[in-house]
């Protein structure tokens, strides 16, 4: 077999992904700038902050080279205001609280404004807008975006765990983080699995489930569930997904709609 | 084009900075990520992934100098014990050249092999798929004649259903080794169908790509199952096929969804 793993990258691989996120660090000694297949690394001098990637920012961590400075987000205070949202606003009793806002987006605060994104460009001449865990999501935030309420970063779970495995001793109150990270993702989780009802819509003609604001690992949890059973809806409505077709496409070319088209769709979604 | 689109285009210079570096391996990680993902073989980006490859030649000659130096410096310190304070992170900074080249390595491997397990899996779909957008007039003729060979001929072999793909320029989806690999491991495979159980078929039932009774026997990923999708580009098309035949939708960026896979790449 050329390549054992399933279909939709595992878990580890997205521990993986994460590891490429960038976090500040205080370096306790000093590095010279090194050209990594990832991109460049800045010089480390202490006491100057620097971003590095996370893998790179664990690995000087655990020879105690250099400390971590936890993202914003990362904090008992946010953590406790994000499940407070997530667990007991109105607006967000069945949907997953809003991910944090991409550079050139507009924030929460200010609703209407025109997104401003600006694409780099890639060599080939394509435009390109970076994602997570390219963008940085989990740095020590600056003055300016600290104005935004807090929120969950694409790779919260991958990256809080890291933090709190690797460099627990440079977080606030680790352990009240991790009863809060736990106590986020049992509220998530109980969402997505409420929300298998849906899962019918995904399966017929309809299209597609809305997933805004699911991170990663809880992506890479569900997929497994979530598109088999979508398949296997999938394949028990094909045919009847057929004949639908069908007797649409006769009524589109006898005239349009009579009206027996709601009987229909009804009919189909009992079965 | 606007302004934006011009400038970058003045910026964007054929040598290779390091933030050019940066966003080859953002590129590589999003195209390994979707490879992953979906059950159909994605385009393969040459350009790109020779970047990639040189860029990685490069990483591993540097890191064997830089050992090579560190060895240097090891037998020179017993002579000069103070040596070593002359580069003391060195042996910091081999490990890290190595951690980064290490995961690079991972994913282009990572990536190779998923697409290797599709192609085997659904060989014979992606000769037929680059046989057919490949016809040119020559190529054509002498597939009716093997046609008519497998038809009338005495000797029929499975083989004989595998198109002829030694003249094609354009390979896409597939990269040039890649097809040629294809093309063997479907031979092989068809010699040893042959071999162990199609012989002794009637000679009209030998081929591969048999579509009588207008079922093919081809098969092909499935392109319906379902994907997640995540919009990262300003707007993403995705189409609908809904109560007024298909049409097309646009998701703002954000948005995260789970759609059937043909939906999305059409």
């Amino acid at each position: 077999m050329a390549f054992p793993l399933p279909r939709g990258i595992t878990a580890s691989e997205i521990a993986f992904l994460a590891e490429m996120e960038t976090v500040t660090v205080v370096p306790r000694q000093r590095l010279e700038g090194l050209e990594l297949l990832g991109g460049p690394v800045e010089p480390l001098v202490p006491p100057r902050r620097a971003s590095l990637p996370l893998w790179l920012a664990l690995l000087l961590k655990r020879q105690r080279r250099a400390n971590i400075i936890p993202p914003s987000w990362l904090h008992p205070d946010s953590l406790s205001l994000i499940l407070e949202v997530e667990s007991s606003h109105q607006d967000y009793k069945s949907a997953f609280s809003p991910p944090p806002p991409l550079p050139g987006q507009p924030g929460v605060r200010d609703q209407g404004l025109e997104p401003t994104a600006r694409p780099q460009y890639t060599l080939d001449g394509n435009r390109y807008y970076a994602a997570p865990p390219f963008i940085p999501q989990n740095t020590a935030q600056t003055a300016v975006s600290s104005r935004d309420p807090p929120a969950l970063p694409y790779h919260w779970v991958e990256v809080g765990n890291m933090l709190l495995d690797a460099a627990s001793d440079d977080l606030v109150d680790p352990d009240q983080i991790r009863r809060l990270l736990k106590d986020l993702r049992e509220v998530r989780m109980a969402k997505m699995r409420s929300g298998v009802d849906v899962l019918d819509d995904a399966a017929i003609g309809g299209g597609g489930v809305a997933l805004t604001g699911v991170g990663a690992m809880e992506l890479g949890e569900e997929r497994g569930f979530l598109t088999g059973v979508v398949d296997g809806l999938r394949k028990i409505g094909a045919s009847k997904e057929q004949a639908r077709r069908e007797q649409l496409a006769e009524q589109r070319a006898n005239g349009g709609y009579d009206g027996t088209q709601d009987e229909e769709e009804e009919d189909y979604m009992e079965f | 084009m606007d302004i934006d689109d011009i400038l970058a285009s003045v910026d964007r210079g054929p040598g290779a900075s390091p933030e050019s570096a940066a966003l080859d391996h953002q590129q590589l990680t999003r195209f390994w990520v979707a490879e992953r993902a979906v059950s159909e073989v994605l385009p393969w980006p040459a350009p790109l992934m020779e970047r990639m490859m040189d860029r990685v030649r490069i990483q591993i000659e540097t890191i064997e100098d830089l050992a090579a130096s560190s060895a240097d410096t090891d037998m020179s310190n017993t002579s000069h014990t103070h040596a070593q304070t002359h580069n003391p992170n060195l042996n910091l900074r081999l490990s890290v050249l190595q951690t980064d080249l290490a995961r690079t390595q991972y994913i282009i491997r990572s990536l190779l092999r998923a697409r290797l397990a599709k192609l085997t899996k659904h060989s014979m779909h992606y000769l037929v798929q680059l046989a057919s957008r490949n016809k040119n007039p020559l190529s054509t003729s002498s597939q009716s004649q093997s046609q008519t060979q497998s038809s009338a001929g005495p000797n029929t072999t499975p083989e004989d259903s595998i198109p002829d793909i030694s003249s094609l320029i354009d390979t896409s989806p597939l990269s040039g080794p890649e097809t040629s690999f294809v093309h063997a491991h479907q031979t092989l495979l068809a010699g040893h169908y042959g071999g162990s159980f199609l012989g002794a078929f009637p000679r009209q039932l030998r081929r591969l790509d048999d579509n009588a009774g207008g079922t093919s026997m081809v098969q092909g990923p499935e392109i319906k199952e379902v994907c997640f999708v995540r919009c990262l580009g300003a707007e993403v098309p995705v189409l609908l096929d809904g109560e007024d035949g298909v049409e097309e939708i646009v998701l703002p960026r954000t948005t995260q969804q789970m759609q059937s896979w043909y939906r999305v790449y059409s």
